[in-house]
């Protein structure tokens, strides 16, 4: 069994920036911005700490109930996790600046008839929590990393062309996660597992134990991904019994058994390959 | 033939066919709506009948051959709400549905085969507001030859049901500052009932009576107190307030016609989280009307949230019964609100008789002695059910036979940090935050014993669901959930006896049944499909 993992916490400890204290930076910010900004795709406050925290306070009034503290969305309401959008949907800041402005017609998104100021500054803040992956991957050797993929991962995983595919593809995972949440995803596997992957041993009518990764279910069945990748229809009334387990499958890669160096290797060769 | 016969016989024969195929076309009187379920093989109004009870008294499909049930034809609507559901209850009148449908798309069905006799859509302008909500609809309303639909724009349309060509329009209030409208018209002999949405703008709900032949409006009652006003002693004395206090009316209600009552659920005060600005119980915010149907005037009410911080609408089909309560014939009233708790009234009074948690809520476990509840979270200390609710819209079902009250529960937990909000007009203020652990939540079909509140049975469901439920005097209970499941239970016990999965989740809508010829038809939509289902031939 390797390493798998679906996504880190990324979470964004919104405490830290009060909506009085957005008021406050979007009270300077007036000041120092002069209008028009509506149609254009460069957002002016893009890293602007000010702007960010401001953008964060609104977020949380008007954004967090739906799309989640920490901007990961909802699956149950289909709101999109929003630290994603600008890779998977290769998004402008002035194209979301018009999905915040004007809503997304046909869907649940309203429209919010904030000034065009506080509108880039929700956009920076978006962009400031956008997942970009780990800036400057410590040194490492690409071609030892793929030696140590696939001695330690490559049971589950697949990158570049080598494993399999009980766990997500590696390719490129460090464009999209922060080195901290990929250490903590090798280092304590248990602490947070993503939606997909959560584990379930079964025991069916004939007495035979299958534990595998519960890929989606409804009040009858189960879609299962049992230990050996293979995808399972499993029907509820089948079952002896249904054990849901709180940890991953994937298990623990403390120190001693791959030290951190082992670790940049691999994370260099996920990265660009061997 | 003398000359006279043979010039006349050609318009008689055509009088005779014309005539007979209009007059056949014909549809529902006010008393066809006040029979409700008399006629097998029609579906006049929302609930089925004015009681809200859902319950029909077919009885072709039963818990013994519901496992042969399948689908007979899909249509498809070709729109949809991201995020939301298909929420409509179709129509059905002399072998046609009647059906709305996202973004205020509309039709007329062949109940036989699934295929359109028109389609209708709105042109919508783009600066719509949804009233906070969504570009949902939940049908029609029916008397004569006329259909009656609200729209996303805050209009009440007139159709004529034969071609689907628009009769009237009025304008309900101004879309630009936050009003819509979704519900499905409350249509009576001579008035058509509609709310609002909007709660979450600086909007004051209310309800409206429109004349079905002119659209000219007859009444209004305003759920938000103007200055001076009953009620507005439970606020601030401030007019700004008052004027901006939401309350909105988007669910359509219950009609009495002995009493002649109306009964209809309110709203969230604005703004829904931050109750700083408004402190009092903010009549008639969260609580059930008694309305006068003739003049609009407040009978009595009862107030299920006083001072609402959660978002918990008290926007529910209230389910009118006579039952046999404490040896006592009484006429009731029940709610499922989204507060967690499950209430009887009496209809009559507005006494309350039962207020019981249906969930594992941590806001309130019991009401006092005046009916308030006992409130130990607010929702700042954590995990109280989410703005979604215990319950929402989707209606429930009562099972006269056996007195149980039968509602989709939600099991969440969300914390509630309310923040001062901005106010503008058209722009939705919710007054805070709310965080809801992702990781928590379920939901279940519970059926309730309606003397004590207790749970009879229940099926659980991976996820909190917002399926509607339908029951039939055959012993059948129809729920949909979150997953796409359409499921058929035994009323007796809840036992599952049937389901089939649609493949998209069944939101805010609930099935309707009816005779086609011979045939009982049940119909759910789902995601963007209108299913039937029937027994084999």
């Amino acid at each position: 069994m390797k390493i798998y993992r679906s996504s880190g916490s990324g979470s964004l400890n919104l405490c830290a920036s009060g909506y009085p204290g957005a008021l406050l930076s979007l009270a300077v910010l007036l000041f120092v911005v002069a209008p028009p900004l509506f149609g254009q795709s460069v957002n002016p406050f893009e890293g602007d700490a000010r702007a960010i925290r401001g953008g964060a306070g609104l977020f949380r009034a008007q954004c967090a109930t739906c799309h989640g503290a920490d901007a990961k969305g909802i699956v149950s309401i289909e709101a999109p996790d929003l630290t994603q959008i600008w890779k998977r949907q290769k998004l402008s800041a002035g194209a979301v600046f018009g999905s915040i402005r004007n809503g997304i017609p046909g869907s649940i998104m309203p429209s919010h008839s904030l000034t065009d100021t506080e509108v880039w500054m929700l956009v920076a803040y978006l962009q400031s929590v956008a997942e970009t992956g780990v800036i400057g991957l410590p040194v490492g050797d690409r071609g030892a990393g793929r030696e140590a993929f696939v001695e330690n991962c490559s049971e589950c995983h697949r990158a570049h062309g080598v494993g399999e595919s009980l766990g997500p593809n590696l390719t490129g995972i460090t464009l999209q996660r922060s080195l901290e949440s990929l250490v903590a995803s090798v280092r304590d596997p248990d602490a947070f597992v993503g939606r997909g992957y959560k584990v379930v041993r079964l025991i069916n009518s004939k007495g035979r134990e299958i534990t595998g990764l519960i890929k989606s279910e409804d009040a009858f069945s189960i879609q299962l991904q049992d230990d050996t990748g293979r995808l399972r229809s499993v029907i509820k009334a089948d079952l002896q019994t249904v054990e849901r387990l709180s940890g991953s499958l994937m298990p623990e890669f403390a120190s001693r058994k791959l030290i951190d160096q082992e670790l940049f290797d691999i994370f260099n060769f996920l990265q660009s390959g061997a | 033939m003398s000359k006279l016969l043979s010039t006349l016989l050609p318009g008689l024969i055509i009088s005779a066919i014309f005539g007979s195929r209009l007059s056949a076309q014909e549809g529902p009187s006010y008393g066809d709506l006040l029979a409700g379920f008399s006629d097998p093989e029609r579906w006049l109004t929302y609930s089925g009948d004015y009681s809200g009870k859902r319950h029909s008294p077919l009885k072709q499909i039963t818990p013994e051959n519901v496992s042969q049930l399948r689908p007979i034809w899909t249509f498809q609507t070709g729109t949809t709400t991201r995020g939301r559901g298909f929420e409509a209850t179709p129509l059905a009148d002399d072998g046609v549905l009647y059906v709305t449908g996202s973004n205020n798309n509309a039709w007329a069905i062949d109940a036989h085969t699934g295929r359109t006799f028109w389609r209708y859509r709105r042109n919508l302008p783009n600066d719509l507001t949804y009233g906070a909500s969504a570009p949902v609809n939940r049908g029609f309303g029916m008397l004569g030859d006329r259909l009656f639909m609200v729209t996303l724009d805050a209009h009440l349309l007139a159709f004529d049901r034969r071609n689907g060509d628009i009769l009237w329009e009025v304008e309900l209030e101004d879309y630009r500052i936050g009003y819509a409208a979704t519900l499905a018209p409350l249509v009576l002999d001579d008035k058509v009932i509609v709310g609002i949405s909007g709660g979450e703008y600086r909007t004051r709900g209310f309800i409206d009576a429109y004349d079905p032949e002119s659209g000219e409006r007859l009444w209004r009652f305003n759920t938000i107190p103007g200055p001076g006003e009953p009620g507005s002693e439970t606020w601030p004395d401030d007019p700004e307030v008052l004027a901006a206090g939401g309350g909105g009316t988007w669910m359509n209600g219950s009609f009495d016609p002995d009493l002649n009552l109306i009964y209809w659920g309110v709203g969230n005060p604005n703004p829904d989280y931050y109750g700083e600005a408004r402190p009092g119980d903010n009549l008639y915010s969260n609580s059930l009307l008694a309305l006068d149907a003739d003049s609009g005037e407040l009978r009595w009410h009862y107030q299920f949230t006083p001072h609402d911080l959660n978002d918990w609408d008290s926007n529910h089909m209230p389910v009118l019964a006579e039952v046999d309560w404490q040896g006592r014939l009484r006429q009731v009233v029940m709610v499922g609100n989204r507060n967690g708790f499950f209430y009887v009234l009496d209809r009559v009074t507005g006494e309350l008789l039962l207020g019981k948690p249906f969930t594992a809520t941590t806001w309130a476990r019991e009401l006092d002695v005046a009916g308030r509840p006992i409130v130990l979270n607010d929702g700042s200390q954590g995990c109280v059910p989410d703005p979604w609710g215990s319950t929402n819209f989707m209606p429930p079902t009562f099972v006269p036979e056996h007195d149980l009250f039968i509602l989709t529960a939600r099991e969440t937990c969300a914390t509630y940090v309310p923040e001062k909000p901005i106010d503008a007009p058209g722009q939705s203020n919710f007054g805070g935050t709310v965080l809801i652990d992702a990781e928590q939540g379920s939901g279940a079909l519970r059926a309730l014993d309606i003397h004590s509140g207790d749970l009879v049975w229940e099926f659980t469901y991976p996820s909190p669901t917002f399926g509607g439920v339908m029951s039939t005097a055959a012993g059948l209970v129809f729920a949909g959930d979150h997953e796409g499941n359409f499921m058929a239970f035994d009323s007796d016990n809840g036992d599952n006896l049937w389901h089939y999965q649609t493949g998209a989740r069944i939101w805010g809508a609930a099935a309707m049944t009816f005779m086609l010829g011979n045939r009982q038809l049940v119909l759910i939509p789902s995601g963007t499909t209108l299913m039937a289902f029937a027994l084999p031939e």
